[in-house]
C-alpha cells in the first residue's frame, strides 16, 4: 500500500435546536453545529483529525474543539496509534461499564457512541494473532469528565462552579484488553487502572472540604453471542476504588462496585430491529467503610456513594431497563426510532422517539422528542423540565 | 461411422448430465483468486424513485472473504463490512461503525435480511455450498440468445435458506448464471435476478446484477467498475483493522 499519499475528508453541518415540551422555550445549551474529519494516509501510515464547532444560539458563543488528532501506523501485525484519540471498548450498545479510557462530555451525555466522549492524549498498540487481539493503552495524564458547571438549562443538578481540586498530580493510566472468538461468540477480558473521571468529596483538610479523583481499577468482561435469531451482548465491570488522598479526615475510603449491561437484539421479518437492555450498578457492602466528616454538608453515607467511572446511566439508577425499536423505510430515506428507559428500583422513566428523513442524498431532516417522568425525589423528576423537542437539519459532505 | 458414433456418444453424455453434475461444473469452473471493484447500487421503489449507494469491495477465495467500504451517500462514508465464510462454523460478519468507534459483530444467521436496504439479501451475496442444495435439471432454455442449462435448486435444511427454491439459467458456454428466479418460504416467486458478465484475464467476471423483488415491486441494480482480478490481494487484508481505513487508490 505504498505510493502516493491520499487526503480524505468528511463532515457534517447540522444546525438544530431544542425546545421544552412544557412551554416551547428554547433550551440554551451549546451543541456541535459542524463536525469534520480530515485525514492523510500514505502507505502504512495515516494521520487523522476530528474537529467540532460548538455553538450556542442564545448568545452566539462558539468554540472550536480539536476532538482527535492522532497518527496510526498499520504494520502487518496490528496497529499503533499515538495522539489525542477516542477509544471504545465493550460489546453492548450505549452503556459500557468497561469503557473507561475516555472521559465523558456531559453536554452530550444523551448522544450515542463517540459523540459523548472527550479525546485523550494516549498511545495504543493492538496486536492481531489469528483470532486473538491484544491491546494496550497508555494515558500519560488523567483527564476528567467535562461538566456543564453553571449551566442552568442542564437537566442534572450541577454546581455553579467547579470546586477547587487538591493540588496533586493524578498521574498516568493504562489499560489492557484481550479479545478472541470461541465458537460463534466473541469475548474479551480487560483491565484498566486509573482514576475516576468524576471528582469525589474525599475528605477534610484544614477544616475545608477536599475534592479529588479516587484511584480506581476495573476488571472487565464482555461477550457477543448468537442464539437462534437473537444477538446477545453482555458486559460487566468490577470496580475497585480507593481514596488515596492525603487529607486530615477521610470520607469514603475504599469501595467496590459492579456495573453490568446485558442486551438482546432481534430483527423481525419486516426488518424492525428490536433491542432490550438491562443495566445495573451494585455496590459491594462488605468492603465499603467510611469515617464521618463533621460540620461540612452533613455526612457521607453509603447511599451517597456515586461511582466516579463506568456508564453514565449508573448515576441515575441501580437497575434499569431500556427498550428500543428502529426501522428504515423508503430505501433508508426514512429512519424511525423509539426508545424507553425504565428505572426498576425507583419510579422514574424516559420516553423518546426520533424520525430522520433524507429528501435527497446527503441531507437529513431530524425531529425527535425526549420526555422524562419521575416521582418526587427521583432524578428524572428534576429533569422533567428538560423534556424537549429537537429539530435539526444535517448536511453530510 | 466413427464420426456418428462420436456425435452420439457426446449427445448422450450431454443429455445425461444431472443437475448436480452441472452445478458441480459451475462450482469448479476457474474463478479469480481475488477481485476488487467499485460498486454502484441503485435502489428503485414502486414509484420509480431511485437512491444510490457507492462502495468499494475486495474479495478472495471465491468471495469467501470479502471486505466492503461504503463511500456514498456521505453519511454512510466510513462504514465498512467484513465477511468471512467458514465451512465448519457460522460465518463471521462485522461492521465498523465510525460514529461508535467500534467493530460490531452482527448475526450471520439472518441471511434473509436485506443488505443495505437493497433487494439483495446477505444470502444472495454469499456463495452457495454445493452440498447444501439439491439440484434438479429442467428442460434447457434460452436467455438473450444464450443456450442455457436450467436448474431447479432446492436448499436443504442445513443451508438455513430464506428461500424454498431457485430456478437458475446457466449459460452453457461460460457456465455463468445469467438469470435466476427465487421463491420464498410460501413457494411464491419473490425475486427475479439477471446477471451480466465480462471476460477478464480468462475469467468471466460479473459486471452487472439486476434484482427485482416482485412482491414489493422494488428493484436493485448493481454495477461493478474498475474491476481487477488476480492482483495479489493478501489474506491479511481481511482483518478488523482494515475496516477502519478507506482503501487507497
Amino acid at each position: 500500500m505504498a505510493g502516493i499519499g491520499q487526503i480524505h475528508y468528511s463532515g457534517v453541518i447540522k444546525p438544530g435546536n431544542m425546545y421544552r415540551l412544557l412551554d416551547n422555550s428554547e433550551i440554551s445549551l451549546p451543541y456541535r453545529l459542524a463536525e469534520t474529519e480530515v485525514g492523510y494516509s500514505k502507505g502504512d501510515f495515516e494521520i487523522k483529525t476530528n474537529s467540532a464547532f460548538e455553538y450556542r444560539w442564545s448568545n452566539n458563543e462558539n468554540e472550536l474543539h480539536l476532538r482527535e488528532a492522532y497518527i496510526t501506523w498499520y504494520p502487518s501485525w496490528g496497529e499503533v496509534k499515538v495522539g489525542k484519540q477516542i477509544h471504545a471498548w465493550g460489546a453492548v450498545d450505549g452503556n459500557n461499564p468497561t469503557d473507561n479510557l475516555n472521559p465523558y462530555d456531559y453536554y452530550y451525555m444523551f448522544l450515542p457512541g463517540a459523540e459523548r466522549k472527550v479525546g485523550t492524549i494516549s498511545g495504543s498498540v493492538k496486536y492481531y494473532w489469528n483470532a486473538w487481539q491484544m491491546e494496550g493503552i497508555f494515558i500519560p495524564e488523567h483527564e476528567e469528565n467535562r461538566f456543564p458547571f453553571g449551566e442552568k438549562a442542564f437537566p442534572l443538578d450541577i454546581p455553579m462552579f467547579a470546586p477547587e481540586l487538591m493540588d496533586v498530580e493524578p498521574g498516568s493510566e493504562f489499560g489492557f484488553r484481550v479479545q478472541s472468538t470461541l465458537g460463534s461468540s466473541d469475548f474479551s477480558l480487560s483491565y484498566f487502572d486509573g482514576r475516576d473521571r468524576s471528582f469525589s468529596y474525599v475528605g477534610v483538610t484544614d477544616s475545608m472540604p477536599s475534592f479529588f479523583y479516587r484511584k480506581t481499577s476495573v476488571l472487565g468482561f464482555d461477550l457477543v453471542s448468537f442464539i437462534g435469531d437473537f444477538t446477545n451482548r453482555f458486559e460487566i465491570g468490577y470496580f475497585s476504588t480507593e481514596n488515596d488522598a492525603e487529607v486530615d479526615i477521610k470520607t469514603i475510603n475504599d469501595a467496590s462496585y459492579i456495573q453490568f449491561a446485558g442486551q438482546v437484539e432481534y430483527s423481525t421479518e419486516n426488518n424492525i430491529m428490536l433491542s432490550l437492555q438491562i443495566i445495573g450498578n451494585q455496590i459491594s457492602d462488605s468492603i465499603l467503610y467510611y469515617s464521618r466528616a463533621t460540620s461540612i454538608d452533613g455526612t457521607i453515607t453509603e447511599d451517597d456513594f456515586q461511582p466516579g467511572m463506568g456508564t453514565p446511566f449508573a448515576s441515575f439508577t441501580d437497575l434499569g431497563l431500556s427498550f428500543s425499536a428502529s426501522a428504515n423505510y423508503y430505501d433508508d430515506a426514512l429512519e424511525l426510532m423509539g426508545n424507553t428507559f425504565i428505572d426498576l428500583k425507583d419510579s422514574q422513566s424516559m420516553l423518546g422517539a426520533s424520525a430522520k428523513y433524507s429528501p435527497m442524498d446527503n441531507w437529513k431532516l431530524i425531529l425527535s422528542f425526549s420526555k422524562f417522568m419521575g416521582e418526587d425525589g427521583t432524578q428524572f423528576h428534576e429533569m422533567e423540565d428538560f423534556s424537549h423537542l429537537k429539530v435539526g437539519l444535517e448536511f453530510h459532505f | 461411422m466413427n464420426k456418428i458414433l462420436l456425435i452420439l456418444t457426446f449427445m448422450s453424455s450431454a443429455f445425461s448430465q444431472t443437475g448436480f453434475e452441472i452445478a458441480k461444473m459451475v462450482d469448479e469452473k476457474p474463478s479469480p483468486m481475488d477481485m476488487s471493484s467499485k460498486t454502484k447500487m441503485i435502489l428503485t421503489n414502486k414509484k420509480g424513485k431511485s437512491r444510490s449507494n457507492a462502495m468499494m469491495s475486495k474479495s478472495v477465495d471465491g468471495n469467501k472473504k470479502q471486505i466492503i467500504w461504503f463511500l456514498e451517500p456521505k453519511d454512510d462514508k466510513g462504514v465498512a463490512f467484513l465477511k468471512i465464510e467458514h465451512d465448519n462454523k457460522d460465518d463471521e460478519m462485522r461492521m465498523w461503525l465510525p460514529a461508535f468507534k467500534k467493530v460490531r459483530r452482527i448475526s450471520s444467521k439472518k441471511k434473509g435480511d436485506a443488505f443495505m436496504g437493497s433487494d439483495l439479501s446477505y444470502e444472495d451475496l454469499s456463495s452457495r455450498d454445493l452440498d447444501e442444495n439439491q439440484y434438479n435439471r429442467l428442460d434447457d432454455g434460452t436467455v438473450n440468445g444464450k443456450d442455457c442449462y436450467v436448474l431447479e435448486i432446492l436448499p436443504k435444511a442445513q443451508a438455513k435458506s430464506a428461500y424454498t427454491k431457485h430456478i437458475s439459467w446457466i449459460d452453457k458456454l461460460t457456465l455463468m448464471g445469467v438469470k435466476e428466479e427465487s421463491y420464498d418460504k410460501r413457494g411464491k416467486l419473490k425475486k427475479k435476478k439477471e446477471y451480466e458478465f465480462q471476460n477478464m484475464k480468462g475469467y468471466h467476471v460479473m459486471k452487472r446484477v439486476y434484482v427485482e423483488d416482485v412482491q414489493k415491486n422494488h428493484s436493485t441494480e448493481v454495477t461493478f467498475s474498475e474491476i481487477e482480478v488476480d492482483s495479489g490481494i493478501r489474506e491479511n487484508l481481511f482483518q478488523e483493522k482494515n475496516l477502519k481505513r478507506l482503501p487507497q487508490n
